[in-house]
């Protein structure tokens, strides 16, 4: 059945706003259930024949992702100050396509752990911070990590690790195959009694779902799939969203306010389709899953009288408790070729240190994993204390990269208020729409935690027999692709933006699921959390509809 | 030919030995002479020949920045930043997608050219010796100006071919990458024979 459009006068069952890891569930879940859908994407539609293998276009002139100059925000460290606009790269940078960020992100796909969701009850609070359980535990969320690892499509091995949550089912597909990484950096955190394990990744491993398998090209982080293999909304959710014949993807327009009627209730999104012009879509009820820089920005900007601190933030807290993950890389070189640009970031990754532990004097925890990262350039571009910069040292540095892999660290963020997203006073983007102000700061324990699994990451590089190890000093982060926790989940209306379900506590027909929904950051790799929260969620909001209940 | 077919992975090992030779630095240490005489070539017939064909830099300009890449990513036993035409690069950059910036940038290099001129007795970079190449970039290279000239000598180097730098994959091959659309393992050195993952029987002391 071919995919079906709506006109803008006819009210469709949901608008879903933003195309990317949840709306992408969103929208085929809502769809199967028999709902009318428009899904809503500020970028263009592009499909696989139209990536490159470009680490100029892609990392360097903003290829796919928010760019800086049509999509301008300002940053700042401390709220006290004036923020800046920023240059080369946005604060808060996401593949603007349809697909979103599942279309270039870099598919670690782990699960969080039970400790995620319970955290505050078992450590108890922490001072100054927005530190707290989640409303859901694991265990409502574990049927749908399942429906994430097999619908989407995620590729590992269930039960390789002793820190593993439990699981309903194995995964659908066998891991990748092991890299040179995978094997040293397994080699040397075994001979440290650590317990290294395949990485789960949304990769197709073998052919799944009529996607092919992974053909190792290497273009994954920071690129779109140009064979499908890595399981993007773009690929899996979108397109047999379309296929129910009662949704419509909506490229290329730019959702910019949500205007409310008398009782309260949305009645529709308002957008800038491809040509500028200005566009009402009504809609029952609307479903923002635009990530955690768009979604709070969205509310923010459609403040009105009855709403007038942003729409649904009558807690005050829509855009606050920004969450990036923080973390250290670490660089080594070995004896012999390990050919790291191809295939797959990932194949092996530690979890050993990923609960807190309060012997370590500050909280935190995270994985570990082993990888090239970058392709060329940045790679190149990395700067490891004590490296040379220019000349016959540097180019003997550059010579080594086929015998170099690179380690990150991903590490819990804590939640503070004063980190947030808002509305810049003065900047608007290129449609005249106000922009996005990130203030951001690490807590000290994030900084502590990043610098710790930094030093346990190079006794695991030491131990795998590296001729040298490095270090890319931890700094404060100034942007992040993680972008958590801005509209929270929570069982009260005034310390949180929406309940359990994603509903929000103040406006009936709206709900919010995407990175914003997150209490806490995790420890990195929020993705599949994301998916496994949207299909949850779509679960509920269907129930809601079908019981008139919206 | 399937992935698990045991003649498969041996014809692969094969390969992999010979790819390193073929594409990485040992094919550039075979064929450097040729390809080192056949780009200077090129290149001094350009500049002979009207200017170099520079859409941005001035002929003078452009000479100071092809010596100061050459300083970055220095020529030797392998290409360097002069042989991939990372100069080319720069200025197609400014006159393309980095134009926002080329005022900027010839600002600095202004900056950059006059200081040069002002220590060396009024000598421009690329008419000094090496070891006073050296002895300035070394005096400036804490300053935005060289970080920004750092990161165009990389990107010349490594970025895609068809942005004018990295002429024939040189910078590619220097650094031992491939551009290929498949691969198939193994992928390098060690992961020819991992024996595959062996479970543990312990709990890792989880709590």
């Amino acid at each position: 059945m071919s995919a079906r459009t709506f006109r803008s006068s006819e009210t469709v069952d949901f608008a879903v706003v933003g195309s990317g890891a949840a709306g992408g569930v969103m929208a085929r879940e809502l769809s199967q259930g028999g709902f009318s859908v428009v899904l809503f994407e500020q970028g263009p539609h592009w499909h696989a024949s139209d990536w490159e293998h470009d680490e100029l276009k892609y990392w360097l002139l903003n290829g796919i992702v928010n760019d800086p100059v049509q999509s301008p925000q300002t940053f700042r460290q401390d709220p006290d100050h004036k923020a800046e606009r920023t240059r080369d790269t946005n604060a808060l940078i996401y593949a603007r396509r349809v697909g979103g960020s599942s279309v270039h992100f870099t598919a670690n796909y782990w699960r969080f752990h039970e400790i995620d969701f319970i955290e505050r009850s078992r450590l108890g609070p922490i001072a100054g911070t927005g530190f707290d359980d989640w409303p859901i535990t694991y265990a409502d969320l574990e049927p749908y990590y399942t429906k994430v690892e097999w619908d989407v499509g995620v590729s590992g091995l269930a039960g390789a690790s002793p820190f593993d949550p439990p699981r309903s089912k194995p995964y659908p597909m066998p891991p990748m195959p092991v890299k040179s990484s995978g094997v040293l950096f397994e080699r040397g955190a075994r001979k440290l009694g650590l317990h290294p394990f395949p990485a789960p990744m949304a990769i197709n491993s073998v052919p799944y779902r009529g996607r092919p398998g992974c053909v190792h090209c290497g273009f994954c982080m920071g690129y779109g799939c140009e064979v499908m293999a890595k399981s993007s909304s773009l690929y899996t959710m979108i397109p047999e969203a379309e296929a129910t014949g009662r949704c419509e993807v909506r490229a290329e327009s730019y959702v910019f306010n949500l205007p409310t009627d008398a009782k309260g209730r949305v009645t529709g999104v308002t957008y800038y389709d491809k040509d500028r012009r200005e566009r009402f879509q009504k809609a029952r009820a609307v479903v923002v899953c635009a990530n955690g820089a768009e979604t709070p920005r969205l509310l923010l900007n459609s403040a009105s009288s009855r709403f007038p601190d942003g729409l649904a933030n009558s807690s005050g807290l829509v855009g606050k408790y920004l969450m990036f993950n923080s973390g250290q890389e670490l660089g080594a070189v070995f004896e012999h070729p390990l050919n790291e640009y191809k295939s797959a970031q990932v194949t092996r990754i530690v979890h050993d240190f990923y609960d807190s532990d309060p012997k370590r004097g500050f909280y935190g925890g995270g994985g570990i994993d082993a990888r090239i990262g970058p392709q060329p350039i940045f790679w190149a571009l990395r700067e490891e204390e004590g490296a040379p910069k220019w000349g016959a040292a540097f180019k003997a540095r550059l010579e080594e990269f086929p015998r170099s892999l690179i380690v990150y660290t991903h590490t819990t963020s804590l939640a503070l208020a004063a980190n947030s997203v808002s509305i810049d006073p003065e900047l608007k983007d290129a449609w005249g729409v106000a922009a996005i102000r990130t203030t951001y700061r690490d807590h000290p324990a994030d900084l502590s935690t990043a610098r710790f699994l930094g030093d346990k990451s190079a006794a695991i590089l030491e131990a795998a027999g590296a001729l040298r190890v490095g270090k890319v000093p931890v700094s404060e982060a100034r942007f992040s692709v993680h972008l958590l926790g801005t509209c929270r989940m929570g069982n009260d209306p005034a310390r949180s933006v929406i309940d359990k379900f994603h509903r929000t506590h103040e406006v009936r027909n709206l709900f919010l699921c995407d990175g914003s929904s997150f209490v806490t950051s995790g420890r990195g790799q929020p993705t599949m959390t994301i998916q496994a929260l949207a299909f949850r969620a779509a679960d509920h909001i269907g129930r809601f509809a079908r019981a008139n209940e919206i | 030919m399937s992935s698990t077919d045991p003649s498969a992975t041996t014809s692969r090992r094969s390969f992999l030995g010979a790819s390193a030779a073929t594409f990485g630095a040992a094919w550039l240490m075979a064929h450097w002479p040729q390809v080192a005489a056949a780009a200077h070539a090129a290149h001094e017939n350009a500049i002979a020949e009207g200017g170099g064909g520079f859409k941005f830099l001035a002929v003078d300009e452009a000479a100071d920045v092809e010596a100061a890449t050459a300083q970055i990513i220095p020529s030797g036993d392998t290409p360097g930043a002069r042989e991939a035409h990372v100069v080319y690069f720069i200025d197609a950059a400014f006159a393309a997608f980095f134009a926002a910036q080329a005022e900027d940038f010839r600002k600095g290099l202004a900056e950059f050219r006059a200081g040069c001129q002002a220590a060396n007795a009024g000598t421009a970079f690329a008419a000094l010796d090496q070891g006073k190449q050296h002895a300035y970039l070394g005096s400036v290279e804490l300053t935005p100006f060289f970080g920004w000239l750092r990161f165009l000598t990389v990107a010349g180097l490594l970025a895609s071919p068809k942005y004018g730098g990295n002429k024939d994959g040189l910078g590619w091959k220097m650094i031992g990458f491939e551009d290929n659309h498949v691969f198939t393992p193994p992928f390098g050195y060690y992961d020819r024979d991992y024996p595959g993952f062996v479970p543990y029987t312990d709990t890792g002391n989880k709590t």
